[in-house]
């Protein structure tokens, strides 16, 4: 591209053979994003100007072909930020009368060599906090100090706001740039445990916060501590969290003791990408939520999702982020599959089952669609990944063994996906299954030596038997413990 | 369709780990060589290493120990005051507190929950707890669940695997 002349299509952020439909929208998102009213980072307005500039030529079918023709024949270097590799677990799909089950791992990266020497993205961060009686003693002693401390280790350019709620929300610390920092830690001195847990309060007052510096260039993130259930507000909070994940703010939910709920935490964090961690122990707080502002601060593009146009007979089943932070990725459209820290590409397990009826032609498209990134340290949009996945239908399954980072992934998540069947069976009062599933979890635990944990597997489905119910902890210890094994091969992968 | 060999349970063409049960379906010797086995051998070296095994004997703490005769080796009793034991093996969720896999007990005929040893009111007891090949104290087969008090340098045997049982004296 010649010196100074700007690509209209990277400013906006699509593809050369948009449509006007599709570009009308990028415009409309770009200008609501940078318009001089409401932009705060410097060097917005500017951008404004050219996103204006770039729609005025490409709204305009006659101008935009005088443009067209000026441009170099495009290379398809996919993004000059990101880099992605796609592996499936088969060659080819054999032509079968029945459904059946490809795996598709993707690992999304930095593409610069030495990524950590990209400057560290601000943050807009907001510690939402539950302070129901519940979380009375030594849980909020140390919740306040590590609320000090972190107030304490923000750079000048962090934004660290701060709301607790029981059953109404208050602000402690709002969101602004400069803090008069004693006055601040005063206010969060003085937090009193009171009431009952009422997550949604909480979390649209931490929106509320967010939303007051809300600017691409940071990392915009609510984490949520809670110790309890909330009651009658779990789809007002899952319908919050899909506004925030459509602001690209990040939600992570962490549990402390065994009585809140994991399921609707995972949920609500899956849904803007994000997963939930359980405190076992109070005094896990501090070095979770340490290691937890630690990893938002080496962000690298905070959030990476795949938008796809529904194919017929192809059906997504199950998605599963394996690093950084595991989780599973809610089955929605457009799905959030997380962020890419500097030192930790973003690893995703994808189960597809492909039905009869996609068999018709020599080869079934699993996935048309794209991949958007935003760097937090490129405020422009990228022009998305174009992403065609497609296989060939053979008459015979292939003798290929399948990609062994693949078979790795997959052997851990099955002990992860087991635990689940375990707690639905349970869930569903089916005892016996429940306890079936847990003995050959005990079993594969055992075969690939975690032997303590196997124990636990094996106490708890007697705990089944006897009961009929697990023990306080031992639903909730097994699923993160198991979870966490599955970050141990993401990370010897990464190694 | 690929139906289990484990469980019988009919998994969708394509899968690579049962639904039902988690056992693998495919590519079955590439992982065993890659992550399993290099685990078990660690396992397995660690305790029938002599050294490993003599580190691990406390002497101030144990109560007891198992010298199996056959090779040698010592089991110290320590830290809790109730051992079953048997062998670990794969596919069954059974775990003795003593795994005697390490030394050949499946030749020796050492059932998988074979029996236990406890320390009770300064006597130690030894229990049979219903294991296939029996368990014999200086030769005389014990009867299944019922508990037998043995003396410091009884010879026990669970199947073949014979020990001999020291303990200090309280």
């Amino acid at each position: 591209m010649p010196v100074g002349k700007p690509d209209y299509y990277a400013v906006l952020g699509v593809f050369r053979d948009a449509s006007q439909e599709e570009i009308k929208r990028a415009y409309l998102d770009a200008a609501q994003r940078l318009h001089p009213d409401k932009n705060v980072a410097a060097g917005e307005t500017e951008l404004f100007l050219s996103v204006q500039q770039a729609y005025e030529v490409l709204s305009n079918p006659k101008r935009r072909n005088q443009y067209d023709a000026t441009l170099p024949p495009e290379i398809d270097e996919g993004n000059r930020l990101i880099k992605h590799e796609v592996f499936f677990s088969r060659p080819n799909l054999v032509r079968l009368g029945e459904d059946q089950l490809v795996y598709i791992l993707f690992e999304v990266g930095p593409r610069e060599e030495k990524p950590d020497q990209v400057p560290a993205p601000p943050l807009n961060l907001c510690l939402v906090l539950d302070r129901s009686t519940s979380m009375q003693g030594e849980k909020m002693d140390i919740l306040k100090a590590t609320a000090i401390q972190l107030l304490r280790s923000l750079r000048p350019q962090d934004v660290l706001s701060i709301v607790a709620f029981s059953d109404r929300a208050e602000v402690i610390v709002p969101a602004s740039i400069s803090l008069d920092k004693k006055k601040q830690e005063g206010r969060i001195q003085m937090m009193q445990t009171s009431g009952a847990t009422e997550i949604y309060h909480g979390l649209e007052a931490g929106m509320r916060e967010i939303r007051r510096t809300l600017d691409p260039s940071r990392v915009n993130h609510i984490i949520l501590l809670t110790d309890g259930h909330t009651y009658g507000d779990e789809q007002a909070c899952l319908q919050l969290a899909e506004e925030a994940a459509a602001q690209n703010v990040g939600i992570t939910g962490m549990g402390v003791g065994h009585e809140w709920n994991d399921i609707f935490l995972d949920a609500l964090a899956s849904k803007t990408g994000g997963s939930s961690a359980y405190i076992s122990n109070p005094k896990d707080i501090e070095r979770l939520l340490i290691d937890k502002f630690k990893a938002l601060v080496s962000t690298y593009a905070d959030e990476v999702i795949l938008d796809f146009k529904e194919q017929p007979g192809i059906r997504f089943n199950y998605a599963f982020r394996l690093q950084p932070e595991g989780g599973t990725v809610a089955l929605q459209a457009p799905l959030h599959l997380g962020p890419i820290l500097r030192d930790t590409p973003l690893h995703v397990l994808l189960e597809v089952v492909v039905g009869a009826e996609a068999l018709s032609g020599n080869e079934v498209t699993l996935i048309d669609g794209s991949l958007k990134t935003s760097v937090n340290a490129n405020p422009m949009p990228l022009p998305p990944i174009r992403l065609k996945l497609t296989r060939e239908i053979q008459p015979n399954p292939s003798a290929d063994p399948p990609p062994t980072r693949i078979l790795s992934a997959l052997s851990r998540l099955t002990l992860y996906r087991m635990q689940e069947r375990a707690q639905t069976a349970v869930d569903a009062g089916q005892i016996d299954v429940a306890v079936r599933h847990l003995q050959n979890l005990a079993t594969h635990l055992l075969s690939q030596g975690e032997h303590s944990l196997a124990k636990t597997a094996l106490f708890e489905a007697d705990n089944l038997e006897r009961m009929h119910s697990f023990s306080a902890s031992g639903s909730k210890d097994i699923k993160y413990k198991t979870r966490a094994l599955l970050l141990k091969s993401g990370k010897e992968k990464a190694g | 369709m690929i139906v289990c060999s484990n469980c019988r349970h009919a998994n969708m063409s394509g899968a690579m780990f049962c639904a039902e049960c988690g056992a693998q379906l495919i590519g079955r010797d590439a992982l065993i060589t890659q992550t399993i086995s290099t685990d078990k051998f660690k396992k397995v070296s660690k305790k029938a290493g002599d050294e490993e095994a003599y580190q691990d004997f406390d002497v101030t703490d144990a109560w007891g120990s198992l010298h199996l005769l056959d090779t040698g080796q010592v089991l110290p009793l320590s830290s809790r005051n109730e051992f079953t034991m048997g062998r670990i093996s794969e596919g069954q969720p059974i775990m003795p507190d003593i795994d005697l896999s390490p030394f050949q007990a499946y030749a020796a005929g050492v059932s998988r929950l074979h029996a236990v040893i406890k320390r009770e009111a300064g006597r130690i007891i030894f229990m049979d707890l219903g294991s296939a090949n029996g368990t014999y104290i200086n030769g005389k087969r014990l009867s299944p669940n019922i508990e037998q008090i043995v003396n410091h340098g009884d010879i026990i045997a669970l199947g073949k695997l014979k020990m001999q049982i020291l303990f200090k004296e309280q």
